[in-house]
């Protein structure tokens, strides 16, 4: 009856917004994290250079590392571009300046910085400017620069974007689609023309969570796929996306019970949906204290995620917090059943069904 | 017009709207969300290279350098202690060590060497950048003068001078917690729409001297002003309300009108709530994108200008973040009006069609 009801559901998902939005929701937002925070917090200064007389310094331009060059043709573009804040600076060239720069002429360097560049990468950009053109001295620097790094590299803003992206497409598959499917099933009725079937309650119950979980599953790897960070253990990787998944259908259960229409779903979802994404917030900025992570449910699947697929753990590391995972999941059982069962007294009320015991 | 039953129809779905505690509740928290989001955003922009200098007989050059809005300068009493400060992430980043005879070897014409310590995170520019100021430090302190003649700060500087004054991360983010805010009365508008539609209460309504444009102005009306009383609440709560108050309200009552034509598009589209869901997320994606564009540095694209919503975006910014009024944000507000006229008709048309075919 379960393997029914959920062909059923499978076989008109394709028809359903929500189920084609929570399959194609991974890969816009994975899309958009990589462009939008990929880039928006570590912007590097862009220098845009005109060459109008094949200056040698252009060569050495090409091999600078951290700096975004662009080169125009037209100084008057470039001074365009600058003043609009498309470039943070801008350097001409002109015919003979290499020339000029050797013969000891000190030719006057035509350099524009934009006014809303910051003034870090003017400093940045004015002092690589002229030690551009030092490269074309005879003389050699007298000074020696030792680099010593200091501490192991940190993530990137994009990588530790992961776990957003893991709860965005786990939690809009668990959560949305069962519980828009069972709200569906009460406001049209069919409801009622199913448990008058020997389907019981709970059949219809596992089904639409499997769905859910199914799904769930499904975006959670298609997420990790995408990003590369299916880690070192796939298979503790997996275990770890199918835990949330289960997690995630439960509440999607709990909140399609409880929940009279689809309105009341979207607007609990609105308010709870931050209890769910917390926890990201701390991977995202690892300064925070991390104990208030913890006090989340989704951390304890979140974060074997993270560890194993960016951290290279392996399942024996991440194995207290699965256990745990797999406990909240346990735990949610019976509140599952019990707003299960309110739905029955919730429309036993109103209408005269006839319905079956759980 | 029978304004009469246009403000009976009004407050009906106003009653409709708010009589469900729990979604009034809900709504609240989501203002307050969005609230607290806005104020933990940091409100300045740290353009400065923070560097730890350890040297002897130098602070004569190091002065002038501290001057400098780009850089801030920490002595340290050694290479030792200045090491010892960035390891354990007390001191700045990055830091320079510099012998002790630095000046005197360097006239004496002879080679040096200059540390350079920084943490993993430090990105290349900044390593290239200070790399560059040790060696014509050195050039200079070896009487080697820079090759090129450096021109003076005003020949320099294009464009309004926001050093020190930038448009931080949270005044760029205004005219997207004003459009979310916008964007959830659009779908709030929609799922009454709908309702209206899929319930048939709209025949009912349409069978009392109640003509079908009463119905459109009367769910136009609604849908403004939700829009709009939510929108001027939240940036009331977020304090941009200065000294622009006025074009600041008109962009926001231009936006309201904006998304009640998408709302009434997305409504009357829409079969139920999840395909409403679905439309308004489509609807959504490209009008969210000029209000990520402003967040990127310089001129946005041609393409984005062109979509409906930045002219909102455009106008919030001008005025809450560069104090501009009426004169300068004519144009915006004259496009952001033109989009007005074309997502309202079309909404009121594609209404109009489904509420006539019922």
């Amino acid at each position: 009856m379960i393997r029914k009801i959920l062909l059923k559901d499978l076989s008109l998902g394709h028809r359903s917004p929500l189920i084609l939005w929570a399959l194609v929701l991974p890969v816009v937002m994975t899309l958009l994290i990589r462009m939008v925070f990929g880039s928006l917090f570590n912007t590097e200064p862009r220098l845009g250079i005109v060459d109008l007389g094949n200056s040698a310094i252009v060569v050495v331009a090409e091999q600078l590392e951290g700096i975004q060059l662009t080169f125009l043709d037209d100084p008057e573009e470039l001074r365009r571009q600058v003043e609009e804040d498309n470039l943070d600076a801008g350097l001409v060239l002109e015919a003979g300046f290499d020339e000029l720069v050797r013969s000891g002429a000190h030719p006057k360097l035509r350099f524009w910085v934009s006014g809303e560049s910051l003034a870090s990468d003017r400093i940045i950009l004015g002092i690589t400017a002229v030690d551009l053109v030092r490269t074309m001295s005879e003389v050699g620097s007298p000074v020696g620069v030792s680099i010593v790094a200091i501490g192991d590299q940190g993530l990137e803003l994009s990588v530790r974007m992961l776990p957003l992206l893991v709860i965005m497409a786990v939690a809009i598959a668990g959560v949305m689609v069962p519980a828009a499917s069972i709200i569906e099933e009460k406001t049209r009725r069919t409801i009622d023309a199913l448990l008058v079937t020997p389907a019981r309650l709970g059949d219809v119950l596992v089904a639409k969570g499997l769905l859910g979980a199914i799904l769930a599953v499904l975006t959670g790897v298609v997420s990790l796929l995408l990003n590369g960070a299916f880690g070192t253990a796939p298979l503790a990787t997996l275990l770890a996306v199918t835990l949330g998944a289960i997690m995630m259908a439960e509440i999607g259960l709990i909140l399609g019970s409880w929940a009279p229409d689809t309105a009341t779903m979207f607007a609990a979802w609105k308010g709870g949906v931050f209890l769910l994404l917390f926890p990201v917030l701390f991977t995202i900025w690892p300064t925070l204290p991390q104990w208030i992570a913890k006090l989340g449910p989704t951390y304890y699947f979140l974060q074997p995620i993270f560890e194993l697929s960016v951290n290279g753990a392996t399942l024996a590391d991440v194995a207290s917090q699965l256990a745990i995972a797999a406990a909240i999941c346990l735990a949610l059982l019976p509140i599952v059943i019990r707003f299960g069962r309110s739905m029955l007294v919730g429309e036993d009320k109103h209408e005269q069904p006839a319905l079956t015991n759980v | 017009m029978n304004w009469s039953a246009i403000r009976e129809i009004v407050a009906k779905d106003l009653r409709a709207f708010t009589r469900d505690r729990f979604y009034l509740l809900i709504t609240v928290l989501g203002l307050v969300f969005y609230v607290a989001v806005f104020w933990v955003l940091p409100d300045t922009v740290d353009e400065s290279i923070e560097m730890g200098i350890a040297q002897t007989g130098m602070d004569a050059y190091f002065n002038d350098l501290t001057g400098d809005a780009g850089l801030t300068i920490t002595p340290y009493a050694s290479a030792t202690a200045l090491e010892e400060a960035i390891r354990t992430g007390d001191g700045p980043a990055v830091g320079l060590a510099f012998p002790q005879d630095f000046i005197t070897e360097l006239a004496a014409g002879h080679q040096t060497d200059v540390t350079l310590f920084v943490t993993a995170e430090v990105p290349a520019e900044v390593r290239g950048a200070l790399s560059s100021m040790v060696r014509e430090m050195a050039y200079a302190a070896a009487g080697n003068p820079p090759l090129v003649t450096l021109p003076s700060e005003q020949e320099i500087l294009l464009g309004v001078d926001r050093a020190g004054n930038q448009v931080s991360l949270r005044e760029t983010m205004r005219p997207m917690f004003a459009f979310f805010m916008l964007m959830v009365e659009m779908m709030a508008l929609a799922t009454l729409v709908a309702a209206e539609i899929q319930q048939r209460t709209v025949i009912a309504i349409l069978a009392t001297p109640t003509t079908v444009a009463d119905f459109l102005t009367a769910k136009a009306i609604l849908g403004t002003l939700l829009a709009f009383s939510q929108a001027v609440l939240l940036m009331a709560a977020i304090g941009s309300f200065g000294t622009n108050t006025f074009v600041l309200l008109v962009s926001l009552f231009l936006g309201a009108i904006l998304v009640t034509g998408f709302g009434l598009l997305a409504g009357s589209v829409g079969r139920d709530f999840i395909s409403i869901i679905f439309w308004s997320v489509l609807f959504l994606i490209p009008l969210i994108i000029p209000s990520v564009a402003v967040l990127f540095p310089g001129t946005a694209a041609p393409w984005i200008q062109a979509l409906p919503s930045w002219g909102l975006v455009d106008a919030i910014v001008g005025a809450t973040a560069y104090g501009e009024g009426f004169p300068e944000l004519v144009g915006p507000l004259l496009t952001l009006a033109a989009w007005c006229v074309v997502a309202f008709t079309a909404g009121l048309l594609v209404l109009k069609r489904r509420v006539v075919r019922l």
